[in-house]
């Protein structure tokens, strides 16, 4: 009997092909489109971290004295892990690029230099050997963990790694264990080194910084103690951070805060996430809006057809077990194309998901998800498919019998409901996306304040651990002498940090003379470290003074350019010839331009530039002004250092181009995400649209026949139908305009000069669906002109 | 009767055949008509015998199979689709068994209907609609939903409709089939009044009762026109 | 085998209330082969869906044997009506999506027969109806007296003791239509009730006797 059933369900569906596909497509796209994206945002945002108690994790900042977050200071970090007795471990690290020798040829990788608890708080059982821990194993032992990867490739998975000795940045250290690939927070490491003190070695050597308040070099995460709750240590680190405020004057108004480690790796992308899942929810409302306004009209259309069964005999259980088939037949038969639809989607996603997008390789597809939107549409398909059955009372059969299931205008008012819905959710999904990117197509033409096109840049990054001061100093600036000689890079010099590259240093303003400024009021500048030439390659204009040239040695006076935004720190007065406290007196010897230097959407703040052989790091690298592209200049640059130093590799050769690509890669994918959204959301409505129009002419034919022959052209009648389409449009417009206009408020903090109620936007994305709303209902309205009139007369 | 003038009405052989997968069926099978200017001609037959698709055909809302219909000595046949909306809009006025009113319009709007196809301005408009409701005797009713009225009532609202835009003739398929006896007995005596004040009727009823209301009853078997009779009533 | 005492039926149109049946009594004996006419709106149809249990909004006494119908609950009502009903329409009610074969087993697998039994029956009606050669097609492919046939043929299969039928030659041709008539007057002869709705004076005389109605009122019987 349920084999018969399932056997008319799908003969049912095939003979009514119209209705199946858009069905079907419906179906695919919002079952896959939801769990896809839905996929991402869960791996992104809402899955645990793969560790025991992982909400016990968490990241602990530094919080300066005007809110922002801060690095630790190794001072700072000693008196914390003395008081905090709210936690079962707090370890510090710090990331680093890890040259790998002894084996044959030298290797670069990834690493990170941690104290020896970071394995209590990221307790990971290893594949092969063990991991460090902070009661087993003391600093300066050299011990170090490699991850599976490391492991896989360059070990070729050889079990016998355990106990091999390597230099790792010239140090020889005993791999202890393989840890799996899942460990890759708070950032993706290559190897994990414990550190030779209580503290992770500074860059900038360890001499001065032991026991400095001053500088802020590594990051620190802890694990609160079992039965502890989040808010007890929470307290704590403030108090904490509030005493040390109080002793050390260095730190007033400053104090420590934790949060969660899974919330703050994604804190810069949550609110763009949440977005998209409301979106991804809209989308799913829409297509079971879709099919709820698809079975409705199929259930009008199928009265008369329930009323013979009925009349035959069927009891309404029977005919409620026939259609629920049907329904549950549709939503399996177009779930399979939705799985697929959603594999499809998140490997697409993946692709063109911007690499610095957290925990991106956390996501996988979640069957869960897909399940309860497969769940969802049949439960919309079972509610909508069976109210026919429901319906059909006894005493109206009579009525279906005889006009053929013509009556109904409640459900046409359902279904007309469902498509004032759909267009309204469209609407609110195209104004989001239409003000995404408009923002993003603002963001990309704002000009950063240096030279984009024609620009190469190569990092040169130098192992501390075989570079001194004096060292780094020398080969930067041999280095840029042989490039300099070169014809090819004969336009080039030395900078610290490359624009958007994420590194940034800051010092405070303090200009000598002006009286001391509270610390809430303190003003920091970006610090950079450029050769003389770089005004010239980067095409930032010397406004007033003069630029670096050869005369500013390590040895001559300190000397600092401005950027034209910091005029305004002076008071008034010529910048030119004044003094700023580094510790030691800096004289300002000229103003530049301003540019952007932390995003394109960050306003140009104040920057101060310093000779390179004055502020020398070991993170510095070459900008290239070239025509000659990216591959002959990375060329030129691996000769040049290869001379120097045999054994050093360059790092990342990039365009300018793709660094501006790169740093608005999360708005893109962003935009792009929302805009696809819309587009099926716009697609869906347009079916939404044509199905209701295209049933209502169908249930409308008699009606139409009754105008034809009372003399309405078919242009008339035309107008007519398209006229009822766009009227149910332009409810849905209006209503969609007022939500957005609410909604689009989530969004504000999205968006880059661009108001969440542009004028602009909305008409045109408005006029757009009118558009194909109009579109949608041509088909019926020609069915409808060329209805045939007899069958006005034709009333049995 | 002038004879010699040109009938309102002329159909010469008219066939019409339906198809189905495996059989032809002639539905009208070579009708010969006249119909005069003013006349009153009821088409009788039993359920079957083509009577309610030579209304059609008469009302250009379905073509013949074969043969030619002259409608004011104008071949209908050549008449493009949208010239075709323009007489049945401007010649015909139809009254249907099942009424047929919109539901969703009111009594007053469903009248108005047939004169908005022609382009008529808001105010004659109005004026005619309300004249052809007064006719009728629904004056009062004009704001009501179709809903809101008996059959019989209905009926008289479809028939102030069918007369609102003054055709040349009125076709009335079944006109009673719906009501009981005494509305129906009303909406004939309706038509009756209607004919004489001027109006050429041509009626399907399979009603002999109905049918004697007419000047000339026409009767149709299996498509044929069989026998012809002049009616005693007028 | 049918009594109605005072049926009576009427809708409301704003304030006026139409009576569609007006207190109609009537027997119908086991073997009669009725016939209600009248003029269109006098109220055959609504009677003959009362009889068939398609319409419950009306009052008075219809007795089915010796069960009180007017007391029943739509569930019993709906144990009866498939016990002794079948219908036959005027325009078919085929369903579109279901070849002829599975259009007469349809009764069947309502009434939950054995499946076995079931295709013996259906062969048995396709075989009595001369319709074997049709078993594989759809509605669409038969002709309107064929499908009329078949029709019958779905109201029979189930060997009901009432056939109830609303105007069943009323879309046919004439000579099609007595072709139905002798059906009828066949199954009747087997021993089967028949009520049937027509305007044709012609289709009455295969009747043993004819219920007058008009405007709801039984007029004479004979």
């Amino acid at each position: 009997m349920l084999v018969q059933d399932i056997r008319y369900a799908l003969r049912s569906l095939l003979r009514a092909p119209g209705f199946t596909v858009v069905a079907l497509i419906t179906l695919a796209l919002g079952i896959g489109g939801t769990t896809a994206i839905f996929s991402i945002v869960d791996g992104v945002l809402l899955r645990p971290l793969p560790y025991s108690d992982p909400g016990r994790i968490l990241r602990i900042n530094r919080i300066g004295a005007n809110g922002g977050l801060d690095s630790f200071s190794a001072a700072d970090y000693r008196d914390l892990k003395k008081a905090a007795t709210s936690f079962a471990a707090i370890a510090g690290y710090r990331s680093d690029i890890v040259d790998m020798t002894g084996r044959g040829e030298p290797v670069r990788i990834n690493g990170m230099q941690t104290t020896a608890a970071f394995f209590d708080v990221f307790d990971a059982a290893p594949l092969l050997g063990r991991t460090y821990h902070e009661a087993t194993d003391k600093p300066g032992a050299n011990l170090a963990v490699i991850n599976e990867t490391v492991w896989k490739q360059q070990f070729g998975s050889n079990p016998a790694v355990i106990g091999t000795q390597v230099r790792l940045n010239g140090t020889p250290t005993e791999i202890i264990g393989v840890v799996p690939e899942f460990l890759r927070h708070p950032q993706k490491s290559d190897v994990w080194m414990l550190s030779p003190y209580d503290i992770p070695t500074s860059p900038f050597g360890m001499g001065d910084i032991d026991g400095s308040r001053d500088v802020h070099y590594f990051n620190v995460v802890a694990r609160i103690a079992r039965g502890r709750p989040l808010i007890e240590g929470q307290q704590q680190l403030k108090s904490i951070g509030d005493q040390i405020a109080r002793d050390h004057q260095g730190n007033a108004g400053s104090t420590f805060g934790g949060e969660p480690l899974a919330s703050s790796m994604v804190a810069n992308v949550r609110t763009a996430m949440f977005v998209l899942l409301g979106a991804v929810g809209f989308v799913l409302l829409i297509a079971c809006a879709n099919v709820a306004g698809l079975l409705i009209a199929r259930g009008a259309a199928r009265r008369r057809e329930l009323a013979v069964r009925t009349a035959l005999g069927a009891g309404r259980g029977r005919l409620m077990r026939q259609l629920l088939t049907e329904s549950v037949v549709l939503a399996l038969v177009g779930g399979a194309p939705g799985m697929l639809v959603a594999t499809w989607t998140q490997q697409l996603l993946i692709s063109l998901a911007p690499e610095n997008l957290p925990r991106l390789a956390d996501v996988t597809l979640d069957w869960r998800i897909a399940f309860f939107a497969v769940v969802a549409t049949i439960v919309v398909g079972i509610l909508f498919g069976i109210t026919p059955a429901l319906q059909s009372s006894r005493p109206e059969l009579n009525a279906d019998l005889k006009d053929g299931g013509r009556t109904g205008t409640a459900r046409t008012g359902l279904r007309n409901v469902m498509v004032v819905a759909q267009v309204a959710l469209a609407l609110v999904l195209l104004i989001g996306a239409g003000l995404m990117l408009t923002s993003f197509s603002r963001l990309r033409s704002v000009d950063p304040g240096f030279r984009v096109t024609e620009v190469v840049t190569v990092e040169l990054m130098l192992p501390l651990a075989r570079f001194n001061d004096e060292q780094q100093r020398n080969f930067y600036m041999s280095v840029l002498d042989r490039l300099q000689a070169n014809p090819v890079t004969a336009n080039s010099a030395m900078l610290f940090p490359f624009p958007f590259g994420g590194a940034n240093a800051q010092a405070s303003l303090d200009v000598i003379g002006q009286p001391d400024r509270p610390p809430e009021q303190q003003v920091s500048a970006e610090l950079n470290s450029i050769s003389p030439g770089y005004l010239k390659a980067s095409g930032i204009r010397l406004l007033r003074g003069r630029d670096f040239d050869a005369n500013d040695g390590p040895k001559s006076p300190a000397a600092a350019l401005i950027s034209e935004s910091a005029i305004k720190e002076f008071g008034g007065k010529d910048p030119i010839g004044q003094q700023l406290d580094m510790g030691d007196p800096i004289t300002i010897v000229g103003i530049v331009s301003d540019a952007r230097r932390r995003s394109l959407d960050a306003e140009p703040r104040p920057a101060l530039y310093l000779p390179y052989t004055q502020f020398v790091l070991p993170y510095m690298g070459v900008v290239v002004r070239s025509d000659r592209g990216a591959a002959a200049v990375a060329s030129a640059v691996k000769t040049a250092v290869a001379q120097i130093d045999p054994d050093l590799p360059i790092g990342d050769v990039k365009t300018m181009e793709q660094i501006i690509e790169e740093s608005t890669g999360e708005p893109r994918f962003r935009s792009f995400l929302i805009a696809s959204f819309a587009v099926l959301a716009l697609l869906l409505a347009a079916v939404g649209v044509y199905g209701v129009i295209s049933f209502t002419v169908t249930q409308r034919v008699p009606e139409i026949g009754v105008r034809l022959a009372l003399g309405a052209s078919p242009r008339q009648v035309f107008t007519q139908v398209i006229g009822q389409g766009l009227k149910l449009a332009a409810t849905g417009v209006v209503l969609g305009l007022v939500a957005a206009a609410a909604a689009t408020t989530l969004v504000r903090g999205l968006l880059f000069n661009t108001s969440a109620t542009d004028p602009v936007v909305y008409g045109s994305l408005a006029a757009l669906l009118l558009a194909m709303a109009a579109l949608a209902c041509y088909v019926p309205a020609r069915r409808a002109m060329r209805v045939d009139p007899m069958t006005a007369l034709r009333s049995e | 009767m002038n004879a010699s003038a040109q009938p309102l009405i002329r159909l010469d052989g008219i066939k019409k055949v339906f198809y189905t997968d495996e059989v032809e069926t002639h539905a009208l099978a070579g009708i010969h008509l006249e119909i005069q200017q003013g006349e009153y001609v009821a088409i009788a037959g039993p359920s079957g015998c083509g009577k309610s698709t030579l209304l059609a055909i008469l009302g250009l809302l379905d073509t013949a199979t074969e043969g030619t219909y002259l409608l004011n000595g104008n071949q209908v046949a050549k008449l493009s689709l949208s010239e075709r909306a323009r007489v049945r809009n401007r010649e015909i006025g139809f009254i249907f068994q099942s009424f047929n009113l919109i539901g969703d319009l009111t009594v007053f709007e469903n009248v108005e209907l047939p004169l908005i196809y022609r382009g008529m301005k808001a105010a004659e408009r109005r004026e005619r609609a309300n004249a052809a409701l007064e006719r009728v005797g629904m004056a009062h009713r004009a704001k009501h939903l179709p809903s809101q009225l008996s059959g019989g009532q209905q009926q008289r609202v479809a028939v102030a409709r069918a007369v609102a835009g003054q055709p040349s003739i009125l076709l009335a398929d079944e006109p009673t089939g719906n009501l009981d006896s005494k509305n129906g007995e009303a909406v004939m005596e309706l038509l009756r009044e209607l004919h004489r004040g001027g109006a050429t009727i041509c009626m399907v009823t399979h009603d002999p009762r109905y049918a004697a209301h007419a000047d000339r009853g026409v009767h149709l078997f299996d498509g044929r026109v069989v026998e012809e009779n002049v009616g005693t009533a007028v | 085998m049918i009594r109605l005492q005072n049926i009576e039926k009427s809708y409301r149109h704003g304030l006026s209330q139409t009576f569609v049946l007006r207190r109609v009594n009537a027997e119908i004996k086991q073997g009669d082969f009725v016939s209600i006419m009248g003029p269109s709106g006098a109220g055959k149809s609504t009677l003959l869906h009362i009889l068939g249990m398609h319409d419950s909004a009306w009052t008075g006494e219809y007795w089915l044997h010796d069960d009180p119908i007017h007391q029943l609950s739509a569930k019993d009502r709906m144990r009866l009506q498939k016990q002794h009903i079948g219908f036959v329409f005027q325009s078919y009610h085929l369903l579109d999506n279901l070849t002829v074969y599975e259009n007469i087993d349809l009764p069947l697998s309502y009434r939950d027969v054995k499946k076995a039994e079931r295709e013996g029956m259906v062969a048995d009606i396709l075989d009595r109806f001369n319709i074997v050669g049709k078993k594989d097609l759809f509605p669409n492919q038969l002709s309107g007296g064929q499908q009329q046939l078949v029709a019958i043929a779905r109201a029979v299969v189930a060997k009901p003791s009432l056939i109830l039928a609303d105007e069943p030659t009323g879309n046919l041709h004439s000579d099609q239509g007595k072709e139905i008539m002798e059906l009828f007057r066949r199954l009747n002869d087997a021993g089967t009730t028949i009520v049937q709705v027509t305007h044709s004076k012609e289709n009455a005389s295969y009747g043993k006797r004819v219920i007058n109605l008009k405007d709801g009122w039984i007029v004479d019987e004979n």
